[in-house]
């Protein structure tokens, strides 16, 4: 998507200085957060454009609405690196009590988090990492770990279809992501690494972009040139249901197992509980928690380095009650 | 000077658009995966994912033609789906109410946009970004940035479910006893009645005209506003089509859905051998433009070709077919 258009220098400027003064009005209220006062947490996103991150700010803002005491900014970087350092050194200048940043990468965003850390700021970095050790706490999740559930998860699956049996091995189709990101990268080695050694035969793999639409275009494909698929693996929930809608229209649904990954509320698992998916393992967000460390820091408590998120899976017999925790 | 007929015939656009085609159907039989090429039912998968793309494609062709470009195609057909999603799966609104409403709405937007063009005389490039930009920010701001889909969250963050009405599987469905999906038709319904428009009636000879000399059109009474009004009306009109098909084709609006695919449409009228200059070109090319890439996806997709090398074949193989039909000068 090309960048909006720029705004006219003039006009920004003076935007720029209203909401300076704006801010500076706020900030000197924030300055001593004692009672009935608000501290400020600028939240920066990387990219509002995929359905996970709008996840994340409302699991953020939801956590926030209990404690009146807190006040978000949210920025959306729209997917440009240099437009999220800009929105960093903003948070900065503004002099906002704590930063949650959601980095779109980690070398060239480092120096400015770490601008933001030295100024005495606390930082929570959610998701994706920054080099070094220039913040307070990183909260995220290990996609190779999950990758790696879901895969044995499958393999155990397949081990019990009479179909994979009496032909002495299983034929699975891969649904990847952007293969040039890592959490793509990531879904990929750990799966492959808990389906090794297993009589599991990938059949058939393709990049989806983490886009619906090209997973049923490639479904379609996959379906063409294999008579016989039993479980299709996709890295994403749009993925999976572009997969399902494909096999649907061949008639072929029945005869195939769909496990994804991410798992949002309202994809993976409303798939599960309509019987498209016969899996979905939950990419947690660490919206919550970010908020609840957040809140110990402000006040003065200590929180660990590095906090790994626990995922959960969910199946057909255990959404209704929220899904299980991955061991 | 004479020339012999068949030199004639090569000479013609649409021949040498059906070259290109000829030139890609020949690499997917020689790269058939194993016979899947050779199966009706891989056509009509390719038939199917290329209807979108190909009735952005007519939209687009009309607007080339009359001498413009429109870049905010993709944008509206996202817009349009969030809309079709939100009126029939969360409002529960009758399904004709909310085609009306829909069709609409593409219109309206393809209307600002050629207002902007024929009435501000602001260039096409420009008046149509800003569009894209700004369709795409109403499909966010409509949906929330979520997608519409039959999970409906209430305040008390649970889900209830509404039921898929009727009419999305009945675009979603297939005709001739499964062997033709019923979008393909829709697209072959806009192609007919882009076609109509551009050999049958007056108003396409006023497109021909705007595109090709404007000073000679305006000065020979065609109104020139009024043409290129009409044709971006046209133009999100068809946006509005394609952005109902990718709803009822998704089971739910995606507000980022059609991102880029207006450089799809662009491609599509183009390996045809539309002119982008306008005052020329004709549906017939669009419609082969649209099977030359559509065969280009699907060979590439069957043979599960990597994304790297995908993206330079398909670079590759357009300048080749774009090479194919350039004419000679004799």
């Amino acid at each position: 998507m090309p960048p909006p258009p720029n705004q006219i220098p003039v006009l920004k400027s003076l935007l720029s200085l209203a909401a300076l003064s704006l801010l500076t009005a706020t900030v000197a209220q924030a300055a001593a957060p004692k009672h009935g006062q608000k501290w400020i947490i600028g939240v920066s996103q990387c990219n509002l454009g995929e359905p996970w991150r709008v996840q994340m700010n409302e699991d953020i803002r939801k956590a926030a609405e209990a404690h009146p005491e807190l006040q978000l900014v949210f920025k959306d970087a729209q997917n440009d690196t240099l437009r999220q350092r800009d929105q960093i050194e903003e948070f900065i200048d503004a002099e906002v009590d704590l930063l949650i940043v959601s980095p779109k990468e980690a070398a060239p965003l480092t120096p400015p988090v770490s601008a933001a850390y030295h100024s005495g700021i606390p930082v929570i970095v959610l998701d994706r990492k920054v080099l070094g050790n220039d913040f307070t706490q990183f909260i995220g999740a290990d996609n190779r770990k999950i990758g790696k559930a879901a895969g044995a998860w499958a393999a155990q699956k397949l081990a019990s279809l009479p179909r994979a049996k009496a032909r002495g091995n299983a034929l699975m189709v891969e649904l990847t992501g952007l293969m040039t990101s890592t959490p793509a990268q990531d879904r990929l080695a750990g799966f492959h690494e808990a389906i090794q050694g297993q009589p599991v035969d990938i059949i058939f793999s393709a990049d989806t972009q983490w886009l619906e639409p090209n997973a049923r275009t490639e479904m379609e494909s996959a379906l063409a040139v294999n008579p016989q698929i039993d479980l299709v693996y996709a890295h994403n929930d749009p993925a999976a249901h572009g997969a399902f809608l494909a096999a649907k229209a061949a008639g072929r649904e029945k005869d195939i197992v769909f496990v994804s990954i991410d798992g949002l509320p309202q994809e993976g698992q409303v798939y599960v509980r309509q019987g498209l998916l016969t899996a979905c393992f939950e990419y947690p967000t660490g919206g919550r928690e970010a908020v609840d460390n957040a809140l110990k820091i402000l006040n003065g408590g200590s929180v660990p380095r590095t906090l790994t998120l626990n995922s959960r899976f969910f199946t057909p017999e255990n959404v209704g009650q929220g899904g299980a925790w991955l061991p | 000077m004479k020339t012999s007929p068949l030199r004639r015939l090569m000479e013609t656009p649409s021949f040498r658009a059906l070259l290109a085609l000829a030139l890609v159907v020949a690499i997917g039989c020689a790269f058939n995966a194993g016979g899947a090429f050779f199966h009706w039912n891989t056509h009509r998968d390719m038939l199917r994912q290329v209807s979108v793309y190909g009735i952005l494609a007519c939209g687009m062709t009309l607007v080339i033609i009359s001498g413009g470009i429109d870049l905010s195609v993709g944008s509206v057909l996202g817009l349009c789906a969030v809309l079709f999603a939100k009126l029939t799966l969360h409002q529960g609104e009758s399904p004709w109410i909310a085609l009306a409403l829909v069709l609409g709405a593409g219109t309206a937007i393809g209307l600002g946009s050629g207002a902007l063009v024929a009435k501000f005389r602001i260039q096409p490039f420009v008046a149509t970004l800003a569009m894209m930009v700004f369709a795409r920010g109403l499909a966010k701001w409509i949906s929330g940035g979520q997608k519409i889909s039959q999970a409906i969250q209430q305040p008390d963050g649970n889900f209830t479910y509404a039921d898929l009405p009727g009419i999305f599987r009945r675009i979603d469905a297939r005709i001739l006893w499964g062997n033709l999906s019923v979008v393909t038709l829709i697209f072959l319904g806009c192609v007919l009645l882009s076609w109509l428009v551009l050999t049958r009636l007056r108003y396409g000879r006023y497109l021909y005209a705007a595109g090709g000399n404007e000073e000679a059109a305006r000065l020979s009474g065609v109104p020139l506003v009024a043409t290129k009004l009409l044709a971006y009306g046209m133009s999100g009109l068809f946006g509005a089509i394609a952005g109902i098909c990718q709803a009822a084709q998704e089971q739910q609006g995606d507000p980022e859905a059609g991102t880029s695919y207006e450089l799809t449409a662009i491609a599509i009228a183009v390996i045809g051998g539309n002119n982008l200059m306008g005052g020329r070109g004709g549906i017939g090319l669009t419609l082969l433009g649209a099977l030359t890439i559509g065969y280009l996806e699907k060979i590439l997709s069957i043979n599960a070709v990597g994304e790297s090398s995908r993206l330079m074949l398909t670079g590759g193989i357009i300048v080749a077919a774009v090479l194919l039909q350039r004419r000679r000068r004799s």
